[in-house]
């Protein structure tokens, strides 16, 4: 059962956009600051530039500092952005000698504009304002009272810059991003080329090629492609087994097909009724034969080549055996043997299994029986519980099996060297199929007097087993 | 005795034909299932013999919908089929015998008279085999129209046997049946079972044992 779980690329660009994404952020909110200090540095440069060039303008009259503000001063306040500007001169008491808004100083910002020149922000009439202010050493002049210069101004100027500047980092950030993911993604289709050849070539594969991948891969494919090689040398097997199975399976059916015809065509040339019913009778003999051949040659192969082994249950053998035995022992083919059982356990016996595989396992045994003793043979089945194993047995006192043929006998198409039979030589392999599929263990020995008993020993289900 | 038979093969058809008409029988034959349908519908059958694979529509489905329909006509499941599940599935569906192609016409004869025997003895309650006859209603059996003079238990040991005449009855039946449920000696039944042999001996009749699994009331070979 094949799940399609997103797909390779689309899991790559989701972490490599994750990772993208958490780097853009910060990335981006350290460009928002840096534009914004930048911004704030050429701005401020030139508050201080207008500044310095009111200083420049202040004369002293009568020891009053007199100014006349220069508009080139207030022509690098304006800036382009329609701003409101602020220029203040005030002199040692603080009262204001020049000045365009009465934006009040306070003397605490006076006592440090005294010490060194200071950058302020302050918000007047709901507007923020950006201030700077320094004071006007008057150093060789007549008198030493210091005059404070206060330039300002609003701050669109600086919040335009600061959009700028951002924006250009982003637009950046942007196409970087745009080539990385094209990168990104012709380097998805180059590493994952190897999955898309191999993807390629087993698609071109005939349904019936099993020969070995002739494929260049990366290291890490290195694994599935072994896996799959491996794969394809089993079902190459399993083939091949098939094949001689079925060419073994074809040719049984053809020796009693072809005597039929024979026997058929023969009974047509001839102008006997007594010739015909010889041949009718054994045409019906055949028939039946060639049919039950059928069959088993289907079981076979249903067990040899079951691609899943379909569902196990728990199942009572005892109950199974004694439901076998006695469907067995009405049949017209039984009649004239005596078919019994030999008492049971009285309690349930249970092993795992497929209750189907293991009536056509009981059903063979039985027939083979049958099949191999003379009339008015006895068969018996029966079970014995030992330690570890569950034995199901079948014996007879018919003919036996010289000892040196016993350990082949469950081989397809084994007699036993017997020719004198209806068997097919199939029971034994259909029963040795089921039996390894049960992971039980068939022993075929001689039983006591003369005869044959075959001994099957099953595991007990186990607790763990049963829950 | 009026058979259905549903069967798409027509030379399996006639044969089935011809070997069932003899036992006195009409034997109504159909290849098709919505004819066979039709049939059952409207006709009252003795037996039904049912092929599964038809060629339009499961044999199974049909029988769904005659037990549906609370007929208890007995059906007979014939199919080439011979996988364990469809033959479960066919007993639970409501079918009373199951028979795997290929099979030999005897053995289908003689499930045929059994089905046939029991759906008689549930009309006249009368349980009869050869010359062997016993009326459940008044509780006495007869052999060659002559009366029995049974005791209690053979007499209900018969009748175990009578119940299924022709085919094997399970030990443990005629146990329970003249013993009740408690436990017995193991050969308590043999010694009933060989008063009874005995009281069959020169009638054609013969109790067959089968060992462990039961016994068996049949015509003794000649």
């Amino acid at each position: 059962m094949i799940e399609v779980d997103g797909t390779l690329k689309s899991r790559l660009a989701f972490w490599l956009l994750a990772t993208v994404s958490v780097l853009g952020v910060l990335l981006l909110v350290e460009a928002y600051f840096s534009s914004q200090r930048a911004a704030e540095r050429a701005y401020d440069s030139q508050l201080e530039a207008a500044a310095l060039t009111i200083a420049e303008a202040i004369r002293w009259e009568g020891g009053q500092p007199v100014v006349e503000i220069p508009s080139a001063a207030l022509q690098i306040l304006a800036t382009r952005h329609q701003e409101r500007v602020f220029y203040a001169v005030l002199d040692a008491k603080g009262q204001t000698v020049s000045g365009n808004l009465d934006i009040g100083i306070p003397p605490e910002w006076r006592r440090r504009v005294s010490s060194q020149p200071t950058w302020l922000n302050d918000t007047y009439h709901g507007t923020q304002w950006r201030l700077y202010g320094r004071e006007l050493d008057s150093a060789g002049w007549e008198t030493q009272d210091p005059v404070q210069i206060w330039v300002g101004h609003t701050m669109s100027g600086r919040d335009a810059l600061t959009e700028m500047l951002f924006e250009q980092a982003v637009t950046r950030f942007v196409i970087m991003v745009l080539l990385a993911g094209i990168l990104m993604l012709l380097a998805m289709r180059v590493a994952l080329a190897p999955i898309r050849r191999l993807r390629q070539q087993l698609r071109r594969r005939d349904a019936d090629d099993m020969r070995p991948l002739d494929a260049r891969v990366p290291e890490e494919m290195r694994e599935m492609a072994e896996t799959l090689d491996s794969l394809f040398m089993r079902q190459r097997d399993g083939r091949e087994a098939l094949l001689r199975f079925t060419a073994d399976a074809s040719h049984q059916l053809k020796t009693p097909l072809a005597g039929l015809q024979t026997t058929s065509e023969l009974a047509l040339q001839s102008d006997s009724p007594d010739a015909w019913r010889q041949a009718l009778t054994e045409v019906h003999g055949s028939a039946g034969r060639t049919s039950r051949l059928a069959s088993q040659l289907l079981s076979l192969a249903r067990l040899r080549h079951a691609v899943e082994a379909s569902a196990t249950a728990r199942i009572d053998a005892m109950a199974l055996l004694h439901e076998t035995t006695f469907d067995w022992a009405q049949r017209d083919v039984s009649q004239a043997h005596d078919i019994g059982l030999a008492s049971l356990p009285a309690s349930p016996q249970y092993i795992q299994g497929e209750a189907w595989a293991l009536r056509e396992l009981l059903g063979n045994l039985i027939d083979n029986a049958l099949r191999y003793t003379p009339p008015g043979s006895v068969i018996t089945l029966g079970a014995v519980c030992h330690a570890q194993t569950l034995e199901l047995y079948i014996e007879d006192d018919g003919p036996g099996v010289p000892p040196e043929t016993l350990a082949h006998l469950h081989r397809p198409f084994e007699r036993g060297g017997r020719q004198d039979t209806e068997g097919s030589g199939l029971g034994l392999a259909i029963v040795d199929s089921i039996v390894r599929r049960h992971e039980a263990r068939m022993q075929v020995e001689s039983a006591q007097k003369n005869g044959l008993k075959i001994r099957l020993f099953f595991p007990y289900l186990t607790q763990h087993e049963e829950k | 005795m009026r058979l259905l038979v549903i069967e798409d093969d027509p030379l399996i058809a006639r044969s089935l034909e011809q070997a069932l008409t003899p036992l006195g029988n009409t034997v109504d034959v159909f290849t098709h299932h919505a004819q066979a349908r039709e049939a059952l519908q409207s006709g009252q059958f003795d037996l039904v013999l049912l092929d599964l694979g038809l060629p339009d529509g499961n044999g199974l489905t049909l029988l769904a919908e005659l037990r549906q329909r609370g007929d208890t006509t007995p059906v007979l499941i014939l199919t080439a089929r011979d996988g364990i599940d469809d033959r479960v599935e066919g007993l639970d569906l409501g079918a009373d015998d199951y028979l795997a192609k290929p099979f030999s016409l005897a053995e289908l004869e003689a499930r045929v008279r059994a089905l046939l025997r029991r759906s008689q003895q549930r009309v006249d309650n009368r349980l009869t085999f050869g010359p062997l006859a016993f009326d459940a209603a008044s509780g006495v059996a007869t052999l060659d129209e002559q009366v029995l003079d049974l005791p209690r238990r053979e007499l209900r040991l018969l009748e175990g046997l009578l119940l299924h005449a022709g085919s094997i009855t399970p030990r443990e039946t005629l146990e329970n049946r003249l013993f009740g449920f408690g436990d017995v000696g193991s050969n308590a039944l043999e010694v009933y079972i060989s008063r009874l042999r005995k009281r069959l001996d020169g009638s054609g009749l013969r109790i067959r044992t089968f060992r462990g699994l039961g016994y068996r009331l049949e015509e003794a070979s000649p």
